[in-house]
């Protein structure tokens, strides 16, 4: 088993560094095919585009831009930001701990709020739970870019929290400014992932009630709390832990918009800009995180997966 | 045995199928009818109307009597400050079925707007039902894209060995991981510049089942993989099963309520999708309505306190939502029903 | 060239042969009079990508503002008053062959660092800027006819501008060109490496400059602190040194409508840009009547949008609707659109309807006297008859000789006004029965397309870099590359566009302002018969502040407060 784990590890984080570099490669092509490039716009006298597209390479055809932009992505260098002119790398590293702390709060908010919730919806009906489920159809009816803005202004006409924005450490108390900052952003973040939780979570409890182990545990009698924490949930947990990795991974995409109304300094932001700006390297720098974490949130559900459920035979 | 709800066990699956279903017949209705409900299409604009709220029919009138439907017409108070005031003087009765209209005032000057009007003083509610066919269409045709390839490569990496399963999970890792908004962009730059209805609506109907495939096909897969692991499905092999029967007999009937809750996942998302598409390029354009677009217009600006009507289309997806949740999930295995 | 957001000239600097008095400009006079000290916020979409303006990617509106707050020029054009003030230079004189300018600096000017400020700095930033290794996104705009000025220094205060032929604006141009220390960035020029000196890579402290703020902090994404300049030159009328805040925190929020809910609650003072959007007037409204915002009208905006057709005759050659490249056809158009219900509809009320490139808001150059025509659809329908096109089916829309539908396409802005106001375009034309297909685009889809000639009309807007359309010359002229309608052009593809042509020279070198006017009155006579571009409605601009901005000198262009920004105080 142990060996077996091993062996599993290393291939599967061969396969996370395939993904990397993959997703960013195809970020990267897709980016040049889109329409313009980072100097054409009607801000730049086309002569000086010119000579700067020129002066930095990007006149050579793509496979040529892409060759050389591999072979310094082998040493981690992933080349230098049209935009910003500075390091991809640099740019990247900056965002990324913003990022992953709003991310990480919500995806910790969602799973608090949201799997108790569809544990509780999918073993109940009462007009509670019905509420509940209610609730969350509208939560995943409403665009974030609605949501986050309701915060915002709930923010702004109570002044309990501040509208939007960063200002950790500002003043001595670190952790007291960044969380009130960070509370509106993570609630926004967190909600259409709560909801989505709820869901998963209330029908696969749901189907589970019906597996023959449970029926077989009812019919013994046992109480109904027992049923449904000891039984019914660990069946569950075979669905809504395959969905979890893939929502770990795309919370970096789902910040995108919340980090933008909220003006979080995240990385979500950057790579909107990157996108705007048609930066090629910094689109495929932004790619190469998101596809980063997505490979490592899958990863962890994965080995989650098969701890929770012995028959798959992932780690043999 | 599970203590059976009250009633008779069958009842509250069937009551839930009828109300699903009353709800897509609703929906369906609106579609259809859309363009004749208050007689405006969804490109008409009101240029004096911007942004007037909704306003309610009235019967009973000041006085206190009882009269056939009216309304009171729509004043523009301050056009900076989109006030309106209700002229309390001047009820402007509602008329059936004249002009084209199922219901309408018979001054042009006065039209009425059940749900209030856009920031171009565009019927809120023929906009709603024009984007009905267009919004649904689009998330159902993805959705049910997204479901059939996510199904079929889920069971096939959850039924065949490593080198097969691992091939196909990783190449939905490389699906999600990869931003659609790029290959939005490239594939609109590769289309035409103007592109009919019906070219937009496979574009972003295919987009979308690209895009959503992976999400069904991990759960699949988690549950074809933990299923086939059973006794009852060890035992149907040991009688002879081929593979396909097992998968279609016993493993994808597994899936079910999974695939189910993954609809109503599914839905509300690409309809919100298709708006964001519309941002790079891909969208219905001006005048086509569509739900998502009509969200985003919600989000801008303080519409959401000020004009709160804009948020309609938000209700109608919950309802689509509500109407795939009831008419194709399982039935709910309730340990307990209580009284409602 | 047209750079979004560059400084405001408006034109018409009477070049005056002879001394010309330049004492320190005024400080506009204000009910409580401003004292120094405090602290004020003000929100940025985007923050500077270099801190260098010269640079290539310095064209940014976040550089742009950046080199406003820690940089100077030599001359300074007055937003507000439109006039050419004196700044690091203290005086100049024009010699009589109209072209040699002798300047003064300022004496004892220091840079930030303490540093000395000498004619050295000034003839480094202009090497800097006509470097063609740099290749400056300013080098254009500091050219008169392609042609460089020739500066040179007579000792460390007296200076020499020759300018390669008679140039209307005159020394307007210096407005542009912020001067660098020479002591900072020598070293980093010679080596060709002058990109990565002033980076957000390297530390803050190698910036130094004239201007009234030090940049004090930078956290990406987040904000850009400033604090004052101790050794800022200018001194308000009572003798206090400028500025007046201690420190001005630029606060990044991308997101326009977040920008506006953060002045709502005060967490800022002012927006950069300033203006109030038509759908904030009632909230902002009702704090205002609270006493907790303060609002301003300013004036008509000067850079209004416009629907642009393509008249590039490789299109026209390709296309098989040659009423598309026909006059008549866009002054249908031009009459058959009903401006004053965009300006209702989507600016509720706060614009005017225009009907040329420069609106009642540029008062110098403005004419009153160019065509216009208020919406009459019978002659629309007249004029689209001329053009070729009526209902010959009786289906409501107008055919061209062949039976064809009159269809175009109108790229627009995805996701901006200008989108409604497409939309609004497309349900008039409807009206006259012409079919209107509207593709909302991201920026650079709008550029690419644009630069590749592939549309039929784009509805944009540029902004100008200066009021005076002799500082526009890539916009005017034919050959320019930013002639909207027909770029780049070799030699003038009409008769009218050479007649622009001609009359945009005489604008250029005639000193005399009135004939100036006239000239260019006659160009924007020929612009709204002809009507490549027609323009609808030009936005009212009012500003907001809170309650704690003292001293604001609002002017009409981006950003309408900071322009001024060492004059801005914050209220006791």
């Amino acid at each position: 088993m142990r060996r077996g784990l091993l062996r599993y590890f290393v291939r599967r984080t061969a396969f996370a560094a395939l993904l990397v570099l993959v997703v960013s490669s195809a970020a990267m092509l897709l980016a040049d095919l889109a329409p313009g490039d980072a100097f054409s716009g009607f801000d730049l006298d086309p002569a000086v585009a010119a000579a700067e597209r020129h002066r930095l390479g990007f006149d050579r055809p793509f496979v040529a831009q892409y060759g050389s932009w591999l072979g310094r992505a082998m040493r981690f260098d992933l080349g230098e930001s049209v935009k910003y002119r500075r390091p991809v790398v640099e740019l990247v590293a900056e965002r990324s701990s913003k990022t992953a702390l709003l991310g990480a709060t919500a995806l910790i908010l969602a799973t608090v709020v949201g799997i108790p919730a569809g544990i509780f919806t999918g073993s109940r009906r009462t007009l509670l739970t019905r509420a509940t489920s209610a609730a969350s159809l509208v939560i995943l009816s409403v665009p974030s870019l609605v949501t986050s803005f309701g915060l915002l202004l709930l923010a702004s006409r109570t002044g309990w929290l501040p509208v939007g924005g960063f200002s950790g450490g500002a003043d001595g108390s670190f952790w007291l400014t960044t969380g009130r900052y960070l509370v509106l952003p993570a609630i926004a973040l967190a909600l259409p992932i709560a909801a989505t939780l709820e869901r998963l979570q209330s029908q696969a409890l749901n189907d589970a009630l019906a597996d023959p182990s449970v029926r077989a545990a009812v019919a013994r009698g046992c109480s109904e709390r027992r049923i449904v924490w000891r039984h019914a949930f660990r069946l569950s947990l075979t669905t809504v832990l395959a969905i979890y990795g893939v929502i770990v991974g795309t919370v970096l995409s789902g910040s995108f918009a919340v980090e933008i109304v909220t003006s979080w300094p995240g990385l979500g932001a950057l790579m909107f800009e990157a996108l705007v700006a048609r930066d090629l390297f910094l689109v495929a720098g932004c790619a190469a995180v998101g596809a980063m974490l997505l490979a490592g949130g899958i990863l962890l559900s994965d080995i989650a997966l098969a701890v929770a459920d012995p028959r798959l035979e992932e780690l043999a | 045995m599970i203590p059976a709800p009250r009633g008779t066990a069958l009842v509250p699956g069937r009551r839930r199928r009828i109300g699903g279903l009353t709800l897509c017949g609703l929906l369906t209705a609106l579609g259809v009818l859309g363009p004749w409900i208050t007689g405006h299409r969804p490109g008409d604009q009101f240029g004096e109307f911007v942004y007037a709220p909704p306003s309610a029919p009235h019967i009973i009138d000041a006085d206190g009597r009882l009269r056939a439907p009216f309304i009171y017409p729509l004043v523009l108070e301050d056009r900076l400050e989109r006030r309106y005031a209700q002229d309390r003087q001047h009820p402007t009765p509602l008329r059936w079925f004249r002009r084209g209209a199922l219901v309408s005032t018979d001054e042009p000057s006065q039209p009425w707007f059940p749900l209030g009007t856009d920031a171009l003083g565009r019927d809120q509610l023929a906009r709603l039902a024009g984007g009905t066919r267009l919004s649904l269409g689009v998330a159902l045709a993805g959705a049910l894209g997204a479901l059939l390839i996510g199904a079929l490569a889920g069971s096939v990496a959850g039924l065949a060995g490593r080198p097969v399963d691992d091939a196909v999970m990783r190449a939905a890792d490389f699906v999600i991981a990869l931003p659609a908004v790029y290959v939005v962009l490239a594939l609109r730059a590769a289309m035409p510049l103007v592109l009919s209805t019906s070219q937009v609506f496979w574009t972003i109907s295919l987009v979308l089942s690209a895009v959503g495939w992976p999400f069904a096909a991990r759960g699949v897969r988690a549950v074809v993989a933990s299923e086939k692991a059973r006794e009852y499905a060890e035992a149907a092999r040991a009688i002879g099963a081929t593979r396909t029967r097992l998968l279609l007999r016993h493993l994808l009937p597994a899936t079910r309520g999974f695939l189910a809750v993954q609809t109503t996942l599914l839905v509300p998302h690409f309809v919100l999708a298709e708006a964001t598409l519309s941002f790079v390029g891909l969208g219905f354009g001006e005048p086509s309505p569509s739900w998502g677009a009509m969200l985003r217009e919600a989000g801008q600006g303080r519409a959401l306190v000020e004009a709160p009507w804009l948020l309609a289309p938000a209700l109608a997806i919950v309802a689509a939502a509500l109407a795939v949740h009831l008419s194709v999930g399982p039935q709910p295995h309730a340990l307990r029903a209580d009284r409602l | 060239m047209i750079k979004p957001l560059l400084t405001v000239c408006l034109a018409s600097l009477v070049l005056s042969i002879g001394c010309r008095s330049a004492d320190a400009p005024a400080t506009p006079a204000s009910s409580s009079a401003p004292a120094s000290g405090g602290d004020l916020v003000a929100s940025v979409r985007s923050e500077p990508a270099t801190y260098n303006r010269l640079l290539p990617n310095g064209q940014s509106a976040a550089t742009e503002l950046f080199t406003l707050l820690t940089q100077s020029r030599l001359a300074r054009v007055n937003r507000v008053t439109d006039e050419l003030e004196a700044w690091l230079a203290e005086a100049w004189t024009l010699g009589a062959d109209g072209l040699t300018y002798t300047m003064t600096l300022r004496p004892d000017v220091k840079f930030s660092d303490g540093h000395p400020f000498t004619t050295d700095d000034v003839l480094f930033s202009f090497r800097v800027v006509y470097d063609p290794g740099v290749n400056s996104s300013l080098a254009d705009a500091m050219k008169v006819n392609g042609a460089p000025i020739e500066v040179t220094a007579r000792d460390a205060r007296t200076l020499t501008l020759r300018f390669p032929e008679v140039f209307a604006p005159g020394l307007r141009m210096l407005d542009n060109l912020p001067i660098l220390p020479k002591h900072r960035l020598e070293a980093a020029f010679a080596k060709g490496e002058l990109a990565k000196a002033w980076s957000p890579s390297r530390p803050l402290s190698e910036i130094a400059g004239l201007g009234p703020f030090v940049l004090a902090e930078h956290v990406a994404g987040q904000r850009l602190v400033f604090t004052r300049n101790p050794h800022y030159f200018r001194r308000d009328a009572k003798g206090i040194q400028l500025p007046y805040l201690d420190r001005l925190t630029l606060a990044v929020t991308p997101d326009q409508n977040t920008e506006a809910l953060r002045l709502e609650a005060a967490e800022v003072d002012l927006m950069m840009n300033a203006d109030v959007r038509p759908q904030d007037h009632a909230a902002f409204k009702r704090l205002a009547d609270q006493g907790k915002l303060r609002m301003m009208d300013v004036s008509v905006a000067l850079d209004p949008d416009f629907l642009s057709f393509n008249l590039r005759p490789a299109r026209a050659a390709q296309r098989r609707a040659p009423w598309m490249n026909l006059r008549e056809f866009r002054q249908a158009i031009s009459c058959g659109v009903d401006r004053q219900a965009i300006v209702n509809a989507v600016y509720l009320g706060a614009a005017v309807p225009i009907y040329g490139p420069i609106t009642p808001g540029n008062k110098r150059w403005y004419s009153a006297d160019a065509p216009s025509c208020p919406i009459d659809r019978d002659k629309a329908r007249a004029l689209l008859a001329g053009a070729g096109l009526t209902d010959r089916n009786g289906d409501g829309l107008v055919d061209d000789a062949s039976g064809k539908p009159a269809r175009f396409s109108i790229i627009t802005h995805a996701g901006h006004l200008r989108e409604r106001v497409s939309s609004v375009l497309q349900e008039q034309l409807r009206q006259l029965g012409i079919q209107v297909d509207v593709v909302a685009l991201d920026p650079g889809g709008i550029a690419q397309r644009w630069q590749a000639g592939d549309y039929d009309a784009i509805y944009f807007g540029l902004q100008a870099s200066a009021t005076d359309p002799s500082l526009s010359p890539e916009f005017w002229y034919s050959a320019g590359s930013f002639h909207f309608w027909n770029p780049s052009q070799k030699s003038p593809a009409t008769p009218w566009e050479q007649r622009i042509d001609e009359l945009m020279r005489e604008v250029a070198t005639t000193p005399d302002l009135p004939q100036r006017q006239r000239a260019f009155a006659e160009v924007q006579k020929i612009l709204g018969e002809e009507l490549p571009s027609i323009y609808f409605v030009a936005a009212r601009v009012s500003i907001a502040t809170t309650a704690r901005v003292l001293n604001p000198t609002p002017a009409p262009q981006i950003p309408q407060l900071l322009w001024s920004a060492d004059t801005l105080a914050r209220a006791r």
